[in-house]
């Protein structure tokens, strides 16, 4: 009896502690177009996003800030927002993790540049453009690049249309892209991989994760 | 009974070892769920796609999503006001089946304390609904009277957030002192060679009620009698009477007075005051997506509509954590009826069980505190 009155609480604290996860559903959802851009040597030195949140978020971003027309924003009156955004970021890497040639790269990139808010008025919804700069231009056989949250509080997706954009790549050069839902990992297999393999080895969260393949052969 | 010396020396090897393992396991889920979440794992991410965790992740996802075109739709069509409430009522269920630390600090709680299902139910409703009630004040303040930004709003969350964990952390160190004391207070009674053995058939029943509250009133069960069936509930199980001698414990053991305030407080009148810590602690954090609608419907000038969907959202919470409450409050009495057939050795892994879930109470607190358990994310990201 008393192995089964351990194995009912023991039970009992794994569905609590199941449901005491940290928050595992979205509140934010990111449809992203992404572009790496290549220096004349055919390296690639950065990686611009654009990523167009929904329209409660949006709203929700847009809210107490000043606007000289109502139901538009013009992109100066965002631009304290912007600041924010990509200040905020910083603390989750931009949710850009890079890997050359199948390895995972730490603090692959500098802070962002270029960055500003754009607002579709009729779409009712906001823009983020911002540059990630490679802290060194990556020239190799192989570049993954992956954007995702792992706290899921984001949900990141790709465009439909032209997801992503090579910018004056050298022409041997072809990119492609894989969604989380593509691959044909079960959960457990994940849950297994992510417990076992340590951050420092290849293709954490990877299984996971949008991911751009850039291949230079 | 006629258990030697030995045998009773293994018992209690036993059964402080099953209590070590219950709140080992306790301890350890919660500290596995702290570092997936801290992504020491490597970044691990709950499947997004498949399980039942991945069903309810994805099904809310899109209750969530279909409130803002409801929401949208309702400016110009009234029926759609109807649509709004059922997609937030089963938001609400959804979300609260999802992760969220409020449900296991409740059920820890419930487990910890003795409690009747009813009271888990109006535990998980109260606070449920405290959650809805700070979200629309907090927009209703930040956004309507001061213009307040996105940012502006996440900080005011943040340190709200922050006096949340704290509370959750004072109740769990509050619950782990009484329960504590209990424990020590059963282990010496199972140790004890004074006792009469024949009254330990007792003692675990007694214990499991009483608490031992009986500091100011030492043999006067018949008061706590009372206080069970006002609740209607566990009262027939202890109307037997209490042969063993508490006056003889109290006069033998240094801790034989535990002042502490004792778990039967709340299931009796006035008790309210202590469950309303629970209810602060775990309602006081509003939840992200319940702001983020709440300033959607505002922007779209239906903020009364926001309102109603928040508080909608609430009873769908407080229904899926009234369930999971019924289940702690069900496995509690089903190691008070271990307890009750083990005398004092049940009564002992009885307590064991309530210092775990009060340790996991604790635990949960710090962790969140610390940001080890990232909550919900508010502000710009």
């Amino acid at each position: 009896m008393i192995h089964r009155l351990i194995y009912a609480i023991a039970g009992l604290a794994c569905l609590v502690a199941a449901a005491g996860r940290a928050d595992a559903h979205p509140h934010v959802w990111v449809t992203m177009t992404e572009e790496l851009l290549y220096a004349p040597d055919g390296s690639i030195t950065g990686v611009r996003h654009a990523w167009t949140f929904d329209d409660m978020f949006s709203s929700f971003a847009t809210q107490g800030m000043e606007q000289k027309t109502k139901g538009t924003f013009t992109r100066e009156e965002l631009e304290p927002l912007a600041k924010v955004n990509v200040e905020s970021l910083k603390e989750y890497a931009y949710f850009t993790y890079a890997k050359v040639n199948g390895k995972r790269q730490r603090d692959a990139f500098l802070d962002p540049i270029d960055y500003f808010l754009e607002y579709d008025p009729k779409e009712t919804v906001l823009t983020l453009h911002f540059t990630l700069p490679f802290k060194t231009p990556v020239k190799a056989k192989a570049l993954d690049v992956e954007v995702y949250d792992p706290e899921f509080f984001i949900d990141f997706g790709f465009a439909e249309k032209d997801p992503v954009r090579l910018v004056s790549p050298p022409p041997q050069c072809t990119a492609s892209v894989q969604k989380p839902h593509d691959d044909n990992f079960s959960a457990a297999l994940r849950l297994d991989k992510s417990f076992m393999t340590s951050e420092a080895n290849a293709g954490m969260g990877s299984n996971f994760a949008n991911r751009i393949s850039v291949t230079c052969p | 009974m006629s258990v030697t010396g030995g045998e009773r020396a293994r018992l209690i090897r036993r059964v402080a070892l099953a209590a070590g393992v219950v709140a080992l396991v306790l301890t350890a889920s919660a500290a596995t769920n702290a570092f997936a979440q801290a992504g020491l794992f490597g970044g691990l991410r709950p499947p997004a796609d498949t399980g039942l965790l991945g069903w309810i992740v994805a099904k809310q996802a899109l209750f969530y999503r279909a409130l803002s075109g409801l929401i949208r739709a309702a400016k110009t069509d009234g029926s759609a006001y109807w649509g709004l409430m059922g997609i937030s009522f089963v938001y609400g269920i959804f979300h609260a089946a999802g992760p969220g630390h409020g449900k296991a600090v409740i059920s820890s709680y419930l487990l910890a304390n003795e409690e009747t299902w009813r009271r888990g139910i109006a535990l998980s409703f109260a606070s449920a609904l405290l959650q809805a009630l700070t979200a629309v004040v907090i927009v209703a303040v930040a956004a309507i009277l001061i213009g307040a930004t996105a940012k502006m709003m996440g900080d005011t969350v943040r340190v709200i957030e922050i006096v949340s964990y704290a509370l959750i952390v004072l109740l769990g160190v509050r619950l782990l002192w009484v329960k504590g004391r209990s424990f020590l207070h059963a282990l010496h009674d199972v140790r004890s060679k004074t006792e009469p053995l024949a009254a330990g058939a007792n003692t675990g029943a007694d214990l499991a009620a009483h608490g031992h509250c009986d500091h100011h009133s030492h043999h006067d069960h018949a008061h706590h009698d009372h206080a069970h069936d006002e609740d209607g509930h566990h009262g027939h199980h202890y109307a037997h009477a209490h042969s063993h001698d508490h006056g003889e414990e109290a006069g033998v053991l240094p801790w034989g007075h535990a002042h502490g305030p004792e778990p039967e407080e709340l299931a009796g009148p006035g008790g309210w005051r202590r469950g309303l810590s629970a209810i602060v602690a775990v309602g006081l954090r509003p939840c992200s997506g319940a702001i983020i609608v709440l300033v959607f419907a505002l922007a779209q000038g239906l903020f009364w509509a926001g309102v109603a969907a928040t508080f909608v959202m609430g009873i769908g919470t407080a229904i899926t954590v009234a369930a999971i409450a019924t289940l702690a409050v069900g496995a509690r009495s089903l190691a008070k009826r271990f307890a009750r057939s083990r005398a004092g050795y049940g009564a002992l892994m009885l307590r064991g069980v309530e210092v775990g879930a009060a340790v996991v109470v604790m635990a949960f607190g710090v962790l969140l505190l610390t940001g080890t358990v990232a909550s919900e994310r508010m502000g710009m990201f």
